[in-house]
């Protein structure tokens, strides 16, 4: 066995202050891959555990590909079960905790049990120390990051969002890198974890074993991305971030819009790429060794475009200083930008309310207020507003705020926000990739046809890519085939893409076992209500319908079918047998 | 699904990569198996359970093509390397199989999108659509045609390293040769600039099909631009250009608005063409004899020139790259309204119409045809 496939555990109980360093068996190491995989083992072994149980895991594992020289291959994955949507959860986060980890001799850290105050776990190489955390309740995580520098550390800290019960907290890495979507920051707090920090003493460079075919797939991977106008073209993610979407989306029409009432803002301009540059003059930003640099800085944090979207469209405000502000505020209190906008507007619909710049602003500051509509907010928008007796407001599905991508303006994203484990989330299949984005190839949008094995097929490929250390936006230049041989040269073991496959197949179909075990079925595989009843902004040329239901839930039906699950989507025994032999028990 | 697999065993056909539709076996799968064919053999249904794909197309090339993939694989190569730029971006090698084991064609299925088996044919696969195996079985014949023809001309050459052919071999050449045709015949495009949005589409779109029906591009590659003021319509990425009917974007010259991400790699390089020089009209096709005659005379360093019959030739990667073609194709098209990026394809540009573009690829094409027949015939 290879020395870089054979993964080292750090696993840590914060109940008894107690760190043990352990190798992982083998065969998990090749069964689970890293990363995502990694997780779903850890959190397969107790799979009807509550999510804020201290027995509860949080685990952070990297990938096989982390500091070697395949390119956008430093980011690691977070995983653990949502207090949020009380489904699996994992989350890809960059930075550069996943290199100092593999500088450290660790590709994962498990960690339970609960401490008796507040604490700081400190990994240096492989000893763990733990020390009391700072005392100030309410301390900007941003200020929190600065006190760790001289450390000369990488590390995850959660805000006072997280202490304060928010079912949507976020963790950080470095301080700008989020581990956003489930809550998984209310875990970490919940063990009185504020925060963990690595420093290795290590090579920063995995030697691959063979480093001839490395840079091979290395080049290979690089000539796509310079083919790519989504990457490197003059409007990719390469030069304006993710903001590059803004201008399309609403070209589309899917641009959700007032809590998902309308399809098109008017004011969208406000918060586009082009606008951005001018007003802010942002500089690429990158994770370790990624030639792409899709984030954006300039001085301040540039959002992503689902933050750009949600805290302008869908609350229906083109004050790009308030959008920038309330997501500034999210990150120093560690909240998921996408759930807090998506909540705030369900608040908003429910109140017939509109915000200006500033009432945005003051409501996203409210998250972390002490009266009863602060603690409506902290639950999300599908507890708050089931509360408030209107649960058909809450555009989410099992919980988890849908994303900036109207599902009516692209079947494929509707079926696999559906089918996707940890609730609606995008990027479990990124259907965008070829219903709006064409690649590989582009697929008619408003069809349902082929998109239930498509979007099987994505949400594998999903878990390959999370599971190796890789980041999804690479995958929509380069792909499985590039990303194999580079896997293959550095681990020595002959990966071909269906081998990969097969173990993503493999992965997701645990974790939709693990979900179905904590009681979820077809039901919370379905869209909101206000989906396949009401229409979004059609334009001459552009018609925008409601979701026939009839239609989904046929798509749904062969979904089930190439999944290998039940009519009422629990996975079928024979399916349930076949499980890779890490998940066997 | 079977709607679909009709319209590419018809593109199959029209392009000449296929005789005739019954030289193929297209197979889609959602949650079962469509295809052509009324019985599906169990070594595809072992495709499809070992891998995770949702389109296999099975298919012997036309006969001209299938003989030169003869001559690529009879000494009996694991892989065949291709020698042009865009083969070698997107599908790298190719794997060789000698027999229709679904074992073998799984095992190169899973490192590469498509192989070739030995006395059967190309098997290609797709995971999102049946495009896709449509679309490497394409790039697989144009890939095989221009590396088997820049081979021998390089053979021929003396250059180092390549093998000297024998006269059975350059006989064979010369026969291959013999039966291509050029100039089909194509309907005639406007004479004039079309002006307004519906005119400009209308005319890009004849004059994709064009292009196509012509021979002057395979499978997805090649891009066309308009310019009309302050915007350009171009063919959105990965669009076929016998299709272009609701995948050209109109995006500003000076990118005021990212909807153009969608647009072609190609769009910087159109828009610095744009720029400097007062055309208003630009097509990028992948004419094998130019690709090939491009690649004569060895490798072209990045920034150099040279020229085929006064028309220039330089160096440039796909897309906007350090060493993109969009530092050194905009410079090179300003005399000759074209230039062909080596080993890639030609670009031309035209300020008065669509068929003044044509005509300049297509005669360029013809041009490196016969150049090619001189240089097998000495």
């Amino acid at each position: 066995m290879p020395e870089l496939f054979s993964h080292t555990g750090v696993f840590i109980d914060l109940g008894s202050q107690k760190a043990r360093v352990e190798r992982v068996g083998r065969d998990i190491s090749l069964a689970c891959l890293g990363g995502r995989g990694m997780g779903m083992h850890f959190l397969g072994m107790s799979p009807r555990i509550d999510a804020l149980d201290p027995e509860s895991p949080l685990v952070f594992a990297t990938g096989p590909l982390t500091g070697t020289r395949i390119p956008s291959s430093g980011r690691m994955e977070i995983s653990a079960f949502s207090p949020l949507t009380d489904t699996v959860c994992s989350c890809s986060v960059g930075g550069g905790l996943a290199l100092q980890m593999k500088k450290a001799g660790i590709d994962i850290i498990h960690v339970k049990g609960r401490a008796c105050r507040q604490c700081m776990i400190m990994i240096r190489d492989g000893e763990v120390t733990f020390e009391d955390a700072p005392p100030e309740e309410d301390l900007p995580l941003s200020a929190f990051f600065e006190r760790l520098k001289p450390l000369g550390a990488s590390a995850a800290a959660v805000g006072s969002a997280a202490f304060k019960g928010c079912r949507y907290a976020s963790i950080l890495v470095d301080s700008s890198f989020a581990s956003g979507r489930g809550g998984l920051g209310l875990v970490m707090a919940s063990k009185n974890l504020k925060a963990l920090a690595v420093r290795g003493s290590g090579s920063s460079r995995r030697q691959a074993l063979d480093r001839e075919a490395e840079e091979t797939a290395r080049r290979d991977i690089i000539r796509l991305f310079d083919a790519s106008p989504f990457i490197m073209g003059r409007s990719g993610i390469s030069a304006y971030g993710t903001s590059a979407l803004v201008d399309l989306m609403a070209s589309y029409r899917m641009m959700p819009t007032a809590n998902f009432r309308r399809t098109f803002f008017e004011g969208y301009r406000a918060f586009s790429g082009p606008v951005i540059r001018e007003q802010y003059r942002p500089r690429p930003s990158a994770c370790p060794g990624c030639p792409i640099a899709c984030k954006q800085k300039s001085g301040i944090e540039i959002p992503e475009y689902e933050t750009l979207s949600h805290f302008g469209a869908l609350n229906e405000n083109d004050d790009l200083a308030a959008i920038i502000e309330s997501n500034r505020l999210c990150n120093e209190a560690g909240i998921d930008t996408i759930s807090a906008a998506s909540t705030i507007a369900c608040l908003a619909e429910i109140r017939q309310e509109r915000y200006t710049g500033q009432s945005l602003v003051d409501r996203v500051r409210s998250i972390l207020g002490d009266h009863r509509e602060a603690e409506l907010l902290r639950m999300g928008s599908a507890r708050m507003a089931r509360e408030l007796g209107e649960p058909e407001k809450a555009m989410s599905v099992k919980g988890l705020e849908l994303p900036a991508y109207d599902p009516r303006g692209a079947y494929g994203m509707a079926l696999a926000y559906g089918t996707s484990t940890r609730g609606g989330c995008h990027l479990r299949a990124y259907p965008i990739a070829h219903e709006i984005l064409r690649k590989p190839v582009a697929t008619d949008r408003f069809s349902f046809a082929g998109k239930a094995r498509i979007i099987k097929i994505a949400e594998d490929l999903g878990v390959v890519i999370d599971s190796i250390g890789a980041c999804k936006f690479a995958f929509l230049a380069a792909s499985l085939e590039e990303y194999a041989r580079g896997l293959s040269a550095v681990t020595g073991l002959p990966y071909g893409t269906q081998d990969l496959m097969r173990i993503g197949d493999d992965i997701y179909a645990m974790e939709r076992h693990i979900n179905s075990q904590r009681g979820f079925t077809r039901k919370n595989d379905m869209l909101p209500e206000r989906f396949y009843k009401e229409p979004g902004s059609s334009v001459p040329g552009i018609d925008i319908p409601p979701i026939d239901r009839g239609e989904y839930e046929e798509a749904l039906d062969r979904y089930y079918r190439v999944r290998g699950c039940n009519p009422d989507g629990t996975l079928s025994d024979e399916r349930r047998k076949g499980l890779g032999t890490c998940f066997v028990r | 699904m079977l709607r679909q697999i009709n319209k590419y065993l018809g593109k199959l056909t029209a392009h000449g990569l296929i005789s005739n539709p019954g030289d193929a076996q297209f197979y889609g799968l959602d949650d079962e198996i469509y295809s052509n064919r009324d019985r599906i053999p169990e070594v595809v249904r072992a495709l499809f359970d070992d891998l995770n794909i949702n389109s296999l197309l099975i298919a012997r090339p036309e006969p001209l093509r299938w003989a030169i993939i003869g001559e690529l694989i009879r000494k009996r190569p694991e892989t065949i390397s291709p020698s042009d730029s865009e083969s070698l971006t997107f599908i790298h090698d190719i794997p060789v199989i000698r027999s229709f084991d679904a074992r073998e064609i799984a095992g190169a299925l899973s490192r590469r999108k498509g192989c070739i088996v030995e006395g059967l044919g190309i098997v290609t696969a797709g995971s999102v659509a049946l495009e896709q195996a449509f679309i490497v079985f394409s790039s697989i014949c144009f890939a095989t045609f221009v590396k088997y023809f820049a081979d021998m001309l390089s053979a021929l050459s003396g250059a180092e390293g390549s093998p000297e052919p024998s006269p059975e071999e350059i006989a064979a050449c010369r026969g291959y040769l013999s039966r291509i045709a050029m100039n089909p015949m194509t309907p005639p495009l406007p004479g004039s600039l079309p002006t307004g949005e519906t005119e400009i589409v209308s005319a890009m779109d004849a004059a994709g099909k064009t292009v196509v029906a012509a021979g002057l591009v395979d499978s997805f590659f090649g891009n066309i631009s308009a310019r009309e003021g302050d915007h350009i319509y171009i063919s959105q990425t990965g669009s076929s250009l016998d299709e272009l009917e609701g995948h050209i974007d109109r995006t500003a010259m000076d990118g005021s608005s990212t909807c153009e991400i969608t647009s072609s790699s190609e769009l910087c390089a159109h828009v610095r063409i744009y720029e400097l020089t007062g055309n208003r009209i630009i097509i990028h096709g992948h004419p094998r004899f130019s690709v090939i005659m491009s690649m004569a005379g060895g490798r072209l360093a990045f920034g150099d020139t040279r020229h085929i019959g006064g028309v220039p030739v330089v160096a440039g990667e796909v897309g906007a790259g350090a060493r993109g073609l969009v530092h050194t194709l905009p410079e090179a098209i300003k005399e000759h309204q074209a230039a062909i990026v080596s080993g890639h394809g030609t670009f031309v540009a035209s300020d008065t119409s669509f068929h003044d573009a044509f005509v300049r690829l297509a005669s360029i094409e013809e041009m490196c045809f016969h150049l090619c027949i001189k240089a097998v015939n000495p």
